[in-house]
């Protein structure tokens, strides 16, 4: 017996394993376990209570006095928690262990990162129907979109358990471009909701985010100081 | 010879305590090894270069000024405290996130000093790469010729803060070993350190001075550009803030020691001494900052308080020459000695020879009346013969000016002269009566600046007690074109003979020829 003989299967052997509902079952059970291994359900959790957070603040105008960088502050901190979220979800304690599972991880990657964006997107959007989130949905939309490409691309660069780094930059950089009122596309929040310059480098950033966390994964230490140990 | 002679000789171990500190260090050597602490620091020192010091070199090149920003405001501590808490986080949940903590108890030496000595290997690396890039970020501006000395109270501050941010960080990975422990930990900094800034903004005194990010004291208050120039920066408020922070610090590392894995009943005990330690000493400070005062020389705690830091700086001025007259500044305002003596020429020209015309012009140190009404001007008479002061911290200097719009040397210039007539009238604090008024008028219009743009010029010198902007009309302007008409003689004349009255607000616009 050679080892090429291995990928064959026996002959006479039943061919159980190739029928359609045993493939969805066990298609079922990688993403299960993929998620729950990424910790999913508790990203859930939190990225439910950062909109509950988000309702409330906007509910009861929790404020800070001060110019366009203190309005901005509650729902901008906000959503970049919520791009953290995301990012440290990509996070595999073992590294990428579905890897012997076939060629199914990129898709596992993207549809995690995809439904993830979607269902935090839908959470802040729930709490902005408290009204009077500064520049509305469509603001939301752009800036929690872009933060959560820059979380992807940074658990891409950083890894999965410090994806959070660049949401957190990114939000302080916001931040001191407001105060000092620079206005580069590239830091779209201090950008009109309309602006097409800033919905552009969100966009592009989030695509770009998404493609190499699929491509690519999460980076991978190889050392266990490594940033993604 | 017996067995028990031909035994060898047992030489005393060594006493186990004399072990303690050797396999300590190394246990500290392993974990700084082992840290992840190194591997976020590319991004932090990125991010202290693109938002700490990247905006401060728009200040003017003075200590006080150019580090407002990033000491006074601190947003060097802004910078790295999040990212310190989250990595901190991260290496406090390692053992309980990868299930070792059951292993790791079972091992010689108590839980809760393992910890520590994972939380000292963060927390070095943390406040290491502090200082240096603090370091770096000051000898670019000593190459820069930044004035004045730095202030390394609020140095000392951030370390401290960064060491804090480290512990607390630490404390919530011990005890929620979870991935999302480290977001949480680093956006919960990040919210504390901006409320902090904001809430410095609208409580500039009482116990809010305590907030490591609130720039009030030293920076915002009475002493603004003046610190570390004409005297030393003030450590009192940095020393409660130290003693704040360690307290949190001590405390959230007490905390640690608290679970019944940490260690034996003693142990435990200890931890709980520290925990309420930390707790007493934070308090203390915030008690401590409630009682702080504002004096002319920054914030002063009395308790706190050595009156030996009052003492000024020693200094050699340098000195240049404007129409004749000595004027002579603090080393500091160096660069600025050519627009000093180019602004006041004109305007020393114009009075020379008169009975209160200034023997030497001399720079003092910047001071605000106790009484909470606004600064005084900047430019005084005093002594006899006459000097005059000038207070050149109140002033924005020509050139870089941070967050305001700094004059260029043509409006300073302007400045200097109308602070200069204005109180060679005896103006004072107040617009002057309107003869007063006038005279300055036709001094600034011999010294270069019509008429019909004196209010203009009013209006953009800040704290000038004069008109706002309108039109060069009215009895004033009446009066002082009457006056600037006259040839020099006659109106040196004239003023030789009137400026005691004139100063003492005897006259009226009619009086003047």
């Amino acid at each position: 017996m050679t080892a090429a003989d291995l990928h064959r299967p026996a002959p006479g052997s039943v061919p159980a394993a190739g029928t359609r509902r045993v493939r969805a079952v066990a298609g079922w059970r990688l993403a299960r376990l993929y998620l729950v291994s990424r910790r999913v359900p508790m990203a859930l959790a939190l990225l439910a209570g950062l909109g509950g957070l988000l309702w409330a603040a906007l509910h009861w105008h929790w404020n800070i006095a001060g110019g366009p960088a203190a309005r901005l502050f509650i729902p901008l901190t906000i959503q970049a928690g919520a791009a953290a979220v995301i990012a440290v979800t990509t996070y595999g304690p073992f590294g990428e262990s579905e890897r012997a599972a076939g060629r199914w991880l990129p898709w596992l990657r993207l549809s995690a990162a995809v439904a993830l964006t979607g269902v935090a997107f839908g959470a802040l959007a729930a709490g902005a129907a408290a009204g009077g989130i500064p520049g509305g949905t469509l603001a939301l939309l752009r800036n929690f979109g872009g933060m959560a490409g820059i979380g992807l691309l940074s658990a891409v660069v950083l890894g999965g358990a410090f994806g959070w780094a660049g949401p957190m930059a990114y939000l302080l950089i916001t931040e001191g471009a407001l105060a000092h009122r620079s206005a580069t596309p590239w830091v779209w929040p201090t950008r009109p909701p309309h602006d097409r310059g800033g919905a552009i480098c969100a966009c592009l950033v989030l695509a770009a985010g998404l493609v190499l966390i699929a491509v690519r994964g999460p980076r991978e230490s190889g050392r266990e100081s490594g940033p993604a140990s | 010879m017996t067995a028990a002679a031909a035994a060898p000789v047992r030489h005393r171990t060594p006493r186990a305590t004399s072990a303690v500190p050797l396999s300590a260090a190394r246990l500290l050597r392993v974990e700084l090894r082992r840290n992840t602490m190194p591997w976020i620091l590319p991004l932090i020192a990125a991010l202290l270069w693109f938002d700490s010091y990247r905006p401060s070199t728009g200040a003017s090149p003075l200590y006080g000024l150019r580090t407002f920003w990033n000491m006074g405001e601190g947003r060097t501590i802004i910078d790295f405290g999040p990212f310190v808490a989250g990595v901190a986080a991260w290496m406090g949940s390692r053992d309980g996130r990868r299930g070792l903590t059951d292993l790791v108890t079972a091992t010689a030496r108590p839980r809760w000093a393992a910890q520590l000595a994972t939380w000292a290997a963060t927390a070095i690396w943390a406040v290491a790469a502090y200082l240096v890039f603090v370091g770096v970020m000051f000898a670019v501006y000593a190459q820069q010729g930044v004035g004045g000395t730095p202030p390394w109270w609020y140095v000392a501050v951030g370390a401290t803060a960064v060491t804090a941010f480290s512990a607390a960080g630490f404390a919530i990975g011990a005890y929620w070993p979870s991935r999302f422990a480290a977001p949480v930990a680093a956006f919960g900094g990040f919210l504390a350190m901006f409320l902090s800034a904001h809430i410095g903004f609208s409580h500039p005194s009482g116990w809010a001075l305590i907030l490591p990010t609130n720039s009030s004291g030293s920076f915002d208050g009475s002493a603004q550009a003046d610190s570390g120039i004409f005297y030393p920066w003030l450590p009192d408020l940095p020393i409660a803030r130290i003693m704040f922070l360690t307290g949190i610090a001590v405390a959230a590392l007490g905390v640690t020691g608290l679970p019944a894995r940490a260690g034996g009943r003693w142990l435990r005990g200890a931890a709980a001494v520290l925990t309420l330690a930390g707790a007493a000493l934070a308090g203390t400070a915030v008690g401590l900052a409630g009682t702080a005062q504002e004096s002319a020389h920054g914030v002063v705690i009395p308790t706190l308080h050595d009156a030996a830091n009052d003492a000024p700086i020693t200094y050699t001025p340098v000195c240049g020459r404007a129409a004749g007259v000595p004027v002579c500044l603090n080393p500091a305002y160096r660069r600025w000695l050519p627009d000093i003596t180019a602004a006041l020429a004109p305007v020393l020209d114009e009075v020379a020879g008169l009975p209160g015309a200034p023997a030497r012009t001399t720079q003092v140190a910047a001071a605000y009346p106790s009484g909470g009404n606004g600064p005084p001007q900047p430019i005084t008479f005093g002594g006899q013969p006459p000097v005059l002061r000038m207070q050149l911290g109140l002033l924005n200097m020509p050139g870089p000016c941070g967050f305001c719009l700094g004059p260029t040397t043509e409006q300073f210039a302007g400045e200097m002269r109308l602070l200069f007539a204005h109180a060679f009238v005896g103006a004072g604090d107040s617009p002057g009566s309107p003869a007063q008024q006038a005279v300055q008028a036709a001094l600034l219009q011999g010294a270069g600046i019509p008429f019909a743009a004196q209010p203009g010029l009013m209006a953009f010198t800040e704290n000038f007690p004069g008109p706002g902007p309108g039109a060069a009309t009215g009895p004033v302007y009446a009066a002082a074109r009457r006056l600037a008409s006259l040839p020099a003689e006659a109106r040196n004349a004239w003023l030789t003979a009137h400026l005691a009255a004139l100063r003492a607000g005897r006259l009226t616009p009619t009086d003047l020829p």
